[in-house]
């Protein structure tokens, strides 16, 4: 067994505030070196139910599926399957949870699932098929990629 | 077809570390072309290579979620205690 990647946090918000941040507002706050199209406008979405796509929207409208939600439950859970670094059929699991600890939010963030990348279970969903060849240049990238300014409201 | 072996490979290394020789054997495709497409794989950071007793083996990194995790979280955590209540 693979021991899932463990990311702990804590947030100076309310788990509500936080849940809505990571879903709601994608777009904002994920790292632009780790979209596929590399489109700096590109929207990131969401949907927001069991099932719920997660994809990206470039400026000409072309959508690039990364995931699918498995578990929706606000504030408290969070849990989508994740192919961004690859293609349906190799995702990874990711749950993330939200948990009030006083005025703030702790969030969990178990990023598993490693065992069962490359297995050829999973059916294609969608013609998007996301290459390592045009994902590998933004990993190499993501290494020396700064902070860049986030946008306030 | 590279990009297609590459996934191979990756694949491949996802259920164990294995050797240039042990992933030559499971594809269709020479030793040195292996170690091409390992080359690219460890540029990019997805796979690393450590010794084994005598064999040198290859095994999937997540150093680059690592890395990618750090930095989400950190755009993410300026942008919620910034924004809204």
């Amino acid at each position: 067994l693979i021991e899932p990647l463990r990311i702990t946090l804590t947030v100076r918000c309310a788990p509500e505030h936080a849940f809505r941040t990571w879903t709601e507002r994608a777009t904002v706050w994920w790292p632009p070196e780790h979209t596929v199209s590399h489109d700096p406008t590109a929207e990131i979405v969401f949907e927001p139910r069991l099932g719920g796509r997660i994809y990206e929207r470039t400026s000409t409208g072309r959508e690039i599926e990364w995931g699918e939600v498995t578990a929706w439950n606000p504030p408290e859970r969070l849990c989508y399957r994740w192919w961004i670094a690859a293609t349906p059929a190799d995702a990874t699991e990711v749950e993330i949870r939200f948990r009030a600890v006083g005025a703030a939010t702790e969030i969990v963030i178990e990023h598993g699932g490693w065992d069962r990348l490359g297995e050829r279970g999973q059916p294609w969903r969608d013609a998007n098929h996301v290459g390592w060849d045009g994902v590998l240049p933004a990993y190499a990238r993501a290494s020396a990629a700064a902070m860049t300014t986030i946008d306030e409201d | 077809l590279g990009n297609e072996y590459r996934r191979e490979i990756v694949a491949l290394l996802s259920t164990r570390p294995c050797s240039v020789n042990e992933i030559a054997r499971d594809l269709p495709i020479s030793r040195p072309a292996v170690s091409r497409h390992l080359k690219v794989l460890s540029q990019a950071g997805l796979v690393i290579d450590e010794q084994s007793g005598t064999r040198r083996v290859y095994r999937l990194d997540r150093k680059h979620f690592e890395r990618f995790w750090k930095e989400a979280t950190a755009r993410f955590r300026l942008f919620a205690e910034n924004t809204g209540a």
